[in-house]
């Protein structure tokens, strides 16, 4: 028996040595030239795989990197200092780049919507969507949290029937954006540690808005006479344009202004106007409550 | 003479591996999309198939059966299989970069290609007992997997034209073609001894 036992370790070793000498042999002799800024560039890559960047993974951006058909600033995880490490490896001015993070175009919590149905499909988003009825808008979120369950980095949790984003956590892979039914999340390059967002996706008229949500935008124009520049009025309700927001304008006036609460701050969580921002990361979330258990009881 | 001829058919033709003996149907519906990607493919399995079959033999009859090892089978064919399959990446990234880049993940995956383990095994349940046996055997039984995957990716290329029903389209009607096309195959059936 233990003959048997040796001799079978002894053959399955001596072959592993033949085998891993020949193929070393094989490997010297067969060796492909790689373009070394392509390694480079893996090195510098986070290696989330991610794909973030339109490609399937870290190492096929950076072969496209390497050859040159693809910029160097397409990595959001990474973000501005990977861009700038791949620029130095290529030679290549990386530009300004901001980390595109995604935010939520809706901003009502369960019981700031109205019309509530009664609604007792599948809990999820999308099979929600396709059938309807669950809340007055048929713009917001539906707050089943299929972005949540969607996110693999646990960036998103469900606070009030609302996705909330830790931007602690959150690599901006726009995993989210593709998993909304309603698509209200976007992804927006985030030039300052807070971005002020319209917090509403509703394209009716103020007053069908008024009738379904307490919260949404009625496109009443207020911020667009405001700021002008950055404000727009796209079908009843409010666009930023954030090829003009540079991140060191203050928009509090703005935001101040804003008769529905419609716009709302994304970001990072900072002392002095902690209270302003519905999106960000707070305490709460960072305790990882544990998750409101969507269903029924919420929508009354 | 007679016996090798009567080998080769059976492999390749008789018993293929993919249509009768329903072994390496991952490739073969994975890699049957376009035609010069299959016989590249085909080409590899046979490559792989015929020196895997070959040290296989060799190292059953010189190795596990002298030492009376014979169980060790499986593990020692997977493993030269692995060994194989890596020699044939490195030679074929060296010298055939664009078939490469096109194998894209399914070179490695011929490692797992149950057709080669199978090819490996049958040499053994089918009973050649000399080296040159072993040897026509794996080749043909390559060369009919070849033949299939060729075959199936002549036929998915004009599939492309055809007016499928919309739930056959894709995946579905594939197997449809593999399910009629290895029926087709029945008709060889008993002919030559097929061992």
């Amino acid at each position: 028996m233990l003959t048997t036992i040796l001799t079978s370790a002894a053959v399955m070793l001596v072959l592993g040595v033949i085998f891993s000498v020949l193929l070393i042999e094989a490997n010297r002799r067969l060796a492909v030239e790689v373009d070394p800024r392509e390694a480079e560039v893996t090195v510098a890559l986070p290696g989330a795989n991610c794909g973030g960047c339109g490609f399937a993974s870290c190492s096929a951006y950076a072969k496209a990197v390497a050859t040159g058909r693809a910029d160097v600033n397409r990595c959001s995880v990474g973000g501005p200092p990977v861009a700038e490490r791949l620029a130095a490896l290529m030679g290549v001015a990386a530009g300004v780049t901001f980390p595109f993070r995604p935010v939520i175009h809706c901003s009502a919590t369960a019981d700031q919507r109205l019309q509530h149905g009664d609604y007792r499909g599948e809990a999820t988003c999308s099979a929600a969507h396709v059938t309807g009825g669950v809340q007055g808008c048929t713009y917001g979120c539906l707050g089943f949290g299929d972005c949540v369950g969607s996110c693999e980095y646990d960036a998103m949790v469900l606070v009030d029937g609302l996705p909330r984003i830790d931007y602690e956590q959150c690599v901006g892979c726009g995993v989210c954006v593709r998993a909304c039914p309603r698509r209200i999340i976007e992804q927006i390059p985030f030039k300052a540690e807070q971005m002020l967002v319209v917090g509403c996706a509703n394209h009716d008229p103020g007053k069908v808005v008024r009738s379904v949500c307490r919260v949404g935008c009625i496109g009443c124009s207020l911020c667009a006479r405001t700021e002008p520049q950055l404000f727009s009025i796209e079908d009843n309700l409010a666009v930023i344009d954030y090829d003009h927001v540079t991140g060191h304008e203050d928009l509090h006036a703005v935001h101040a202004k804003c008769p529905m609460e419609s716009l709302v701050y994304f970001g990072k969580p900072e002392s002095h106007h902690e209270e302003q921002l519905v999106g960000v990361a707070t305490s709460e979330i960072a305790d990882r409550p544990a998750p409101v258990e969507h269903g029924l009881d919420w929508r009354g | 003479m007679t016996d090798l001829i009567l080998i080769a058919i059976s492999a390749a033709i008789v018993n293929n591996v993919v249509l009768t003996y329903f072994l390496g149907v991952c490739p073969f519906l994975g890699v049957s999309r376009r035609l010069d990607m299959a016989f590249g493919m085909g080409t590899a399995v046979t490559f792989v198939v015929t020196i895997a079959g070959t040290l296989t033999f060799i190292t059953h009859c010189y190795v596990l059966l002298p030492l009376d090892l014979a169980f060790l089978q499986y593990i020692v064919f997977i493993f030269v299989i692995a060994g194989t399959v890596q020699l044939v990446e490195m030679v074929v990234r060296k010298f055939q970069p664009a078939l490469y880049e096109a194998f894209g993940v399914f070179l490695p995956m011929i490692t797992t290609n149950c057709a080669i383990l199978g090819t490996c095994l049958f040499v053994w349940l089918k009973g050649y007992d000399t080296l040159l046996k072993a040897v026509v055997f794996s080749f043909f039984n390559g060369v009919g997997f070849t033949l299939a995957i060729v075959i199936m990716a002549g036929l998915r290329e004009d599939l492309t034209f055809a007016d499928v029903p919309k739930p056959l389209r894709g995946a579905p009607i594939t197997l449809f073609v593999a399910a009629i096309l290895a029926m087709a195959f029945m008709g060889f059936a008993g002919i030559g001894t097929a061992q």
